[in-house]
């Protein structure tokens, strides 16, 4: 009760004493027009998750359709659908949405959703502020997205906005002005959520959890944070000069100044520490969902925490790889570094597999997903150290190659591990477990039509299919393998259906899980409160002494192999006390 | 919150060597600025966390036999709800769609956002939730 804002003592009886598993909350009348409210007004960290995983999904539906939409176009040589400057605004508002307003937003929606709790806070260290991210990130992707219904349509000069081609003479059309205004306040957003993570972790942790006790989830978003903050203010300056290239007619990115190559100095020193902020926080996940299904503790906790630091670490300086055919910048540095991140990026996977080695494994929903994240990301790291030598990179830079790269990266872990993630959590979010049978079909069906979407585009690439085309010729030999991969994405979409419908039944039917840790092995904190938590999370704390609190509660007569010493006091407190029974107030202290 | 500094510190030493690397090999001035402001921002961050560090107690979350009893029972203040960020957020919108198509748009923007910011900052200054 002493992480609640008010002293105990003048409110002895504000929160009436918990039965392990019982939900805090009475079941209460629900209005709607109420609850609207609380929503738009909430400051819980958990509400303002919702909302952030919320609308990042919405925003992955609709570009997701663009993409169908781009597949449909490629299915045929020639122009089917839409017109080459409408596959320009396509591909740019795909790639735009899904890093900035979907993947992204996930990173701070999960981050709030689950971090306070895995280190015992009662909420974050700034709710208002972390509302106004919200809010940000809310409006700056409406304008994003408003920019697709002006007459001259939305941006189309790539994700990337490549100086001199977004600027006021290749790229007229305010379509232009409000993806840049839009994006860079999202971005202030971001930084915003990172600011107020990276307090909450340095300054609410609960007693006894010690930094090098915190759940690898927690760490990668505190790591991930301090890389938002080296890259998304750049960002938001970066834009903010090309907009005013753009409408006041200075020429900071100007051609004949060397402003092409500025911003791509600038982009990717933002672009790059970015897919690394979209890879950590779910290599987080990952190490949370593995030690669950496997029955045993991480493998390599402090290894897992110095790789993510090394990533981090060496991710700002490897930006140039995208630059190689520029001609203009240092190409050993680059490769030398970029191949220096697979060094800890391996470490990872070692742990990840030391973690199951052994282990007594099964294979729930979130489980699949997370092996379906390994064998995918798994290979888009092999291509990446194939893109990453510049001779090897030359022959595909731009081509189908660089897709299907990066859709096997940035896809293998956001898409694969978001699902993980909402398999896993769901019932800690909501009280209640998602449907397992529609989950594995979703499952199946995501992997297989992934891998035949995207695989065969590494074969398009270096037979010289260049990114960002809308047509080809039939002479060319692509129609083929393009139609593969449309007959995949197809299957793609189609596992999203499933998961919706999952989610809408397991909303109707399935029953409450009334207990606090429903996969039976959870280890950090959030499995040691009640499903969905209160307002500010805990009602009361278990002692924290390793890792692996929840687990060190459910389970308190297991000893350790690994993870902190055991202190015998706990040991004495809870001796007899049977598995999953014991009173998590037993831990609390006594004088107040 | 010894280990906290010491991270940014360390990201301190690491893109300062980079940074003067890559200064010497590419010769590319861009590169070397943005490593070595990198490197800065760290520095300031690591400094001050260590400073702190210095004058505070070792905490119940920095020590591994803190127990939950020994948190501060004046943990602070929670604002319940607010509309003040919807407030804010919308402002914000107001300012940023008035820079692109409208002056006085704009300038009935910065108004928003000063007055809106004014209500977020008195918010907990009177009223209800006066303290
Ligand atoms: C629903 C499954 C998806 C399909 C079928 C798909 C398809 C495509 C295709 C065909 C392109 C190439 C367009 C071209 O170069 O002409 C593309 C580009 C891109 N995609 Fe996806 N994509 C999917 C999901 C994602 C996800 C989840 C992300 C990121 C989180 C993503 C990020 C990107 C980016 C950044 C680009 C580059 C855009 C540009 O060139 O400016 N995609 N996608
Ligand atoms: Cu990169």
């Amino acid at each position: 009760m002493t992480i609640l804002a008010e002293p105990p003592q003048e409110s002895p009886d504000l929160i009436p004493p918990r039965e392990q598993g019982e939900p805090w909350e009475p079941k209460s009348d629900f209005r709607l027009g109420r609850t609207i409210v609380n929503w738009l007004t909430s400051t819980d960290h958990k509400i303002i998750g919702y909302l952030y995983l919320i609308q990042s999904f919405v925003f992955f539906l609709i570009a997701g359709i663009m993409a169908l939409v781009i597949r449909a176009e490629l299915t045929s040589p020639g122009l089917q659908f839409v017109s080459l400057e409408q596959y320009n605004q396509l591909f740019t508002m795909h790639g735009t949405i899904m890093l900035f307003l979907f993947a992204t937003p996930l990173f701070v929606g999960l981050g709030n959703a689950i971090m306070p709790l895995q280190i015992g806070a009662p909420d974050v260290a700034f709710p208002r502020l972390n509302m106004l991210g919200y809010w940000l990130f809310f409006f700056g992707g409406l304008i994003v997205s408003l920019s697709l219904l002006t007459p001259q349509g939305a941006a189309a000069f790539g994700w990337t906005a490549y100086a001199p081609l977004s600027d006021g003479v290749f790229s007229p059309g305010v379509g232009g002005d409000m993806w840049l205004m839009g994006l860079t306040m999202g971005g202030l957003g971001t930084i915003l959520g990172a600011v107020n993570f990276i307090t909450t972790i340095f300054c609410m942790r609960a007693p006894g959890m010690t930094m090098f006790r915190m759940p690898i989830f927690s760490w990668t978003v505190f790591v991930t944070s301090i890389l938002v903050l080296f890259a998304f203010p750049l960002l938001a300056a970066a834009l903010v000069v090309l907009e005013v290239d753009r409408k006041f007619g200075t020429v900071v990115f100007a051609a004949e100044n060397g402003g092409a190559i500025l911003w791509q100095h600038l982009f990717w020193f933002f672009g790059h520490p970015e897919v690394y902020i979209l890879a950590l926080p779910f290599f987080g996940v990952a190490s949370e969902i593995l030690p669950v299904f496997s029955r045993k503790p991480i493998f390599g906790y402090k290894g897992l925490v110095f790789a993510t630091i090394a990533i981090a670490g060496l991710s700002v300086a490897v930006w140039a790889h995208h630059m190689y055919v520029t001609g203009s910048i240092y190409l050993p540095f680059f490769a030398l570094m970029t191949m220096l991140i697979a060094v800890p990026t391996g470490v990872k996977f070692f742990n990840w597999v030391g973690t199951m080695w052994k282990g007594s494994l099964s294979f729930e929903t979130p489980m699949l997903f997370t092996l379906g994240f390994m064998a995918t990301f798994l290979f888009g790291g092999l291509t990446g150290v194939i893109l990453a030598s510049p001779p090897l990179d030359f022959p595909v830079s731009d081509s189908y190659f660089v897709v299907a790269h990066f859709h096997y990266t940035v896809f293998g872990t956001v898409v694969f591990l978001m699902f993980a993630a909402y398999y896993f959590w769901w019932p800690k979010w909501t009280g209640r477990k998602l449907n397992e049978t529609l989950g594995k079909w979703q499952f199946w069906l995501l992997f297989i039509g992934f891998q035949v979407t995207f695989l065969i585009q590494h074969w398009l690439g270096v037979k010289g299919m260049p990114r960002r085309y809308g047509e080809y010729l039939p002479s060319d030999g692509f129609t083929e393998m393009n139609v593969v991969s449309t007959v995949g994405s197809v299957m793609v979409a189609l596992s999203t259906v499933f998961f919706l419908i999952n989610v809408f039944y397991t909303w109707r039917k399935a029953p409450m899980v009334g207990v606090d840790d429903p996969w039976g092995f959870g280890g950090s904190l959030e499995w040691a409160t009640s499903c969905p938590p209160p307002r500010h999370n805990f009602t009361s704390l278990p002692k924290i002494r390793s890792e692996r609190p929840a687990f060190d509660l459910h389970y308190p007569d297991i000893e350790h192999k690994t993870g902190g010493e055991q202190v015998v006091g706990h040991f004495a407190d809870a001796v007899g006390a049977p598995p999953g029974d014991s009173d998590a107030s037993t831990a609390e202290g006594t004088d107040k | 919150m010894k280990i906290e500094g010491w991270l940014f510190v360390f990201g301190f030493i690491f893109y300062t060597i980079v940074g003067v690397a890559y200064a010497w090999l590419s010769q590319d001035i861009i590169g070397t600025v943005l490593l070595l402001f990198t490197g800065m921002l760290t520095l300031v961050a690591g400094f001050y966390i260590l400073f702190t560090s210095k004058r505070v107690y070792p905490r119940p979350e920095d020590r591994r036999d803190g127990n939950i009893d020994e948190a501060d029972p004046e943990y602070g203040f929670f604002s319940p709800h607010s509309w003040w960020p919807l407030a804010v957020g919308f402002a914000v919108f107001v300012l940023v769609m008035g820079f692109i198509f409208a002056a006085w748009m704009f300038a009935f923007g910065i108004l928003l956002v000063l007055l809106t910011a004014a209500g977020w900052l008195f918010e907990y200054y009177y009223g209800d939730f006066a303290h």
